[in-house]
């Protein structure tokens, strides 16, 4: 039993260097505020400076696997994870759930188009899956895509897609045959500039705009444009969506109720810092533990992954334990503050400029987001644990 | 990265379970519930073989382990004895075991490494009068003289003591903590089997009168040093211990709701139940994953082996009296009565919250360690 990571080989010290000089020369300048979990910015400047940027960057053949045809180096892979993460700045742009599709059902021509336009920023890729009527029961879904020709024409409505405000394409999810439920349902690629395409960004409770709902009425995309076969769209998704999940969290591991003892250091309780007090001590201590089985639990998975025996609740389980765990933290975060603990960004005397309000309430999106935790449970109880299915009503076609 | 056990120690697990299967464990310690003693000794022989006491003891003293992770090897097995419930004394043996492997001198380790090793001689932890693991508590004092001392005291809750034929004793002398290693046939050791919750193990009282022993029976090392690690390994064993147990219950609990029918459904077809099982399983793997890494780090000396063996310590303590608590309610009244097992469970789960080190002492050490990280 290990978790050993083999270490990046010494020759590999250039590569570094070079990147950190290209990384150093490059990195755009944001007037994007950091806030916690995956978030849109919200100027038009920092899209074009984000964008000349990833394109520097694969230009200069820094490219991440997910969207590359070619055998990657996983040494190299690592580094450049690494060292954008350091610099704080994006390395990928949009949502890119679609290349694990085009990689698995996408035709060769499909993919020598889309992936790496994608992969320099040229293509910002948006997720057209949820609806206003079709969120936990996604598989009810109602917009119609319908042959005319080599064309479809699809009209609907769609809901919390992310960067939708910014991006050229979308994963888009449809009905094209006339069957209640999965089976009717194929996957496209929508070019957001179609005519009859329109995009309203949505403000969420946290204020910021990091989803957005988007109107199709009468859209034509090509038939050229369909992933894999009609009617196959259910499966291209899942398979997507379980990458997602298991994205949920991933690489943040130990280290979710980290930043606690620093705030129950510096507020007071009971006439003393906070973290003098047994109270708040065990209630760190708890969060502390948790975010550390949260760790261990992602060498688990992903050791099953590697080995190819991953249990069918893995990725629904992490989700649940990570997305619970990080409201948790959160909520505990504000309560250390006190009263404070209600001031948010822009005010004087918010604590951090109201980096853990923030976090407080964006912690829900991760909690509904990708398959709300009910239906994680469902997964869980159902395909893990094989309990009778849920008894169904009917879905309106 | 292989976060996983290793086929060697997958087919010690495979052993492990037939010999205990063959033995219907579970069943047999049901008729032992209201015993004096519910340790069935020929069969603890039996199993020093397969292992059960031998990991931590070097070779040369008879003992061997599976793998080059002698600790983890202790978790497959910890895992599989506590699916029946076991009542050791596993947890205690191997703890004293490797005490004396670690810090003894030649002649401890050769008259007491190999009788444990092959099952013959029962070791006994004594920590505390109270039970818990504070040093501060300890209740016996050793009276120092040229070559021997003398202790006087008491420990309680100590597992497996009426059985056990070595004691590890934890005692005050005139120069600090002392561990003394007393042969329960000692005169002046008196054992008297505490009535518990918990109806599979056994604790005893030990009361230490004018108890003489050769100076050459002390353990020569920094007492706090023997005591942490003797926690640390407790802690592991133990937690190791209620993943099988959980892990066993859990599967009992989604097998019964799969078949009791009420309403004309399955009530394992109701949400309500689906959520709560599913919750059980979230908690189920974290408690695995926890003690998989305790294990791992202490056996690896990893930097964060106690920040490990804490969250072990606390979220398994908690989890699995929750787990333990929910499959009892799930059941509806069958789990209430004597005859259905659950109940057994519930015992060992309440009676391990208190046992080496409580949830709040391990969550105490967590916050400790993350305030200087």
């Amino acid at each position: 039993m290990d978790i050993h990571v083999p270490e990046i080989p010494p020759r590999y010290e250039g590569f570094r260097a070079e990147l950190r000089a290209f990384i150093a020369a490059n990195k755009p300048t944001l007037v994007w505020k950091q806030r916690s979990g995956l978030r849109t910015p919200d100027s038009e400047a920092d899209v074009v400076a984000l964008r000349q940027w990833v394109a520097a960057l694969d230009d200069a053949g820094y490219r991440l696997g997910r969207f590359s045809l070619e055998e990657v180096d996983p040494y190299e892979q690592r580094i450049i994870k690494q060292e954008v993460a350091v610099a704080g700045v994006p390395l990928v742009l949009g949502n890119p759930l679609v290349s694990g599709a085009l990689k698995t059902f996408g035709t060769p021509e499909q993919q020598r188009r889309y992936l790496p336009p994608m992969a320099r920023g040229d293509h910002i890729w948006t997720q057209l899956f949820s609806e206003p009527n079709a969120g936990s029961d996604l598989a009810s879904l109602q917009t119609s895509a319908r042959v005319e020709g080599d064309e479809y024409i699809v009209s609907g409505q769609k809901v919390w897609s992310t960067w939708a405000q910014w991006a050229d394409y979308g994963y888009l999810l449809a009905r094209t045959e006339p069957i209640a439920g999965p089976g009717g349902i194929s996957a496209f690629l929508l070019d957001m500039k179609s005519p009859g395409v329109e995009v309203r960004p949505l403000r969420e409770m946290t204020g910021t705009t990091d989803f957005n709902e988007v109107f199709m009425d009468d859209v034509r995309i090509p038939a050229a444009n369909l992933i894999g076969t009609p009617g196959n769209g259910w499966i291209a998704a899942q398979t997507s969506l379980l990458t997602e999940r298991e994205g949920v969290g991933g690489g943040t591991g130990r280290g979710v109720a980290d930043g606690l003892t620093e705030l129950a250091r510096h507020h007071r309780r009971h006439g003393r810092p906070a973290l003098e007090d047994s109270a708040v001590r065990q209630e760190i201590g708890a969060l502390e533990a948790r975010s550390r089985v949260f760790a261990a639990l992602g060498y688990r998975v992903a050791t099953k992954a590697a080995q190819r025996s991953s249990d069918a609740w893995d990725a629904p389980l992490t989700k649940i334990w990570y997305s619970e765990l990080n409201l948790e933290v959160a909520e505990y975060a504000l309560a250390l503050q006190g009263l404070g603990g209600s001031l948010v960004e822009g005010d004087p005397d918010a604590w951090d400029d109201g980096w853990w309000q923030d976090r407080f309430l964006y912690a829900r999106a991760l909690t509904i987001a990708g398959g709300s935790n009910e239906i994680m449970r469902n997964m869980i109880a159902e395909r893990g644990l094989g309990l009778p299915k849920e008894p169904r009503g009917v879905s309106p076609l | 990265m292989n976060f996983a056990f290793s086929e060697e120690q997958e087919l010690l697990r495979r052993s492990t379970r037939r010999f205990l299967d063959d033995r219907q464990q579970l069943a047999a310690l049901r008729s032992r519930l209201e015993e004096p003693e519910t340790l069935d000794r020929p069969s603890w022989r039996e199993a020093a073989e397969l292992g059960w006491t031998s990991m931590l003891i070097p070779p040369r003293y008879e003992g061997g382990c599976v793998t080059d992770q002698p600790i983890v090897d202790l978790v497959v097995l910890g895992e599989e004895l506590g699916r029946c419930l076991h009542p050791g004394p596993f947890v205690p043996t191997n703890v004293v075991a490797d005490a004396i492997a670690t810090w003894g001198t030649e002649l401890q380790c050769e008259e007491w490494l190999g009788p444990i090793a092959h099952g013959e001689s029962l070791a006994a932890w004594c920590i505390s009068r109270d039970g818990s693991i504070e040093t501060g508590e300890c209740g016996v004092v050793a009276t120092c003289g040229d070559d021997s001392s003398v202790l006087d005291g008491v420990a309680r809750f100590v597992h497996g003591a009426a059985a056990a034929d070595l004691l590890l004793v934890l005692a005050h002398s005139g120069d600090g903590l002392v561990h003394v290693l007393v042969p329960t046939s000692t005169p002046g050791v008196a054992i008297r089997t505490q009535r518990s919750i918990d109806l599979t193990r056994r604790f005893g009282e030990v009361a230490f009168d004018g108890v003489t022993v050769a100076s050459a029976q002390t353990l020569r090392a920094d007492a706090d040093a023997v005591h942490s690690r003797a926690v640390d390994l407790a802690t592991i064993l133990q937690a190791a211990e209620a993943v099988g147990a959980a892990d066993h219950l859990f599967s009992k609990t989604v097998e019964y709701l799969k078949v009791r029918k009420q309403f004309g459904r399955t009530i394992a077809s109701f949400q309500a139940i689906k959520h709560r099982l599913a919750d059980l399983l979230l908690s189920l793997e974290g408690m695995r994953a926890a003690t998989h890494y305790a294990a791992l780090a202490m056996n690896d000396g990893f930097d964060d082996r106690s920040a490990a063996v804490s969250t072990a310590g606390s979220y398994v303590g908690e989890s699995f009296a929750a787990l333990c608590g929910e499959a009892l309610q799930l059941h509806g009244g069958i789990g209430f009565t004597w005859e259905h097992d659950v109940h057994l469970f519930v015992r060992r789960a309440i009676t391990n919250k208190g046992l080496y080190g409580d949830p709040g002492w391990h969550r105490e050490r967590l916050c400790a360690i993350a305030e200087v990280a």
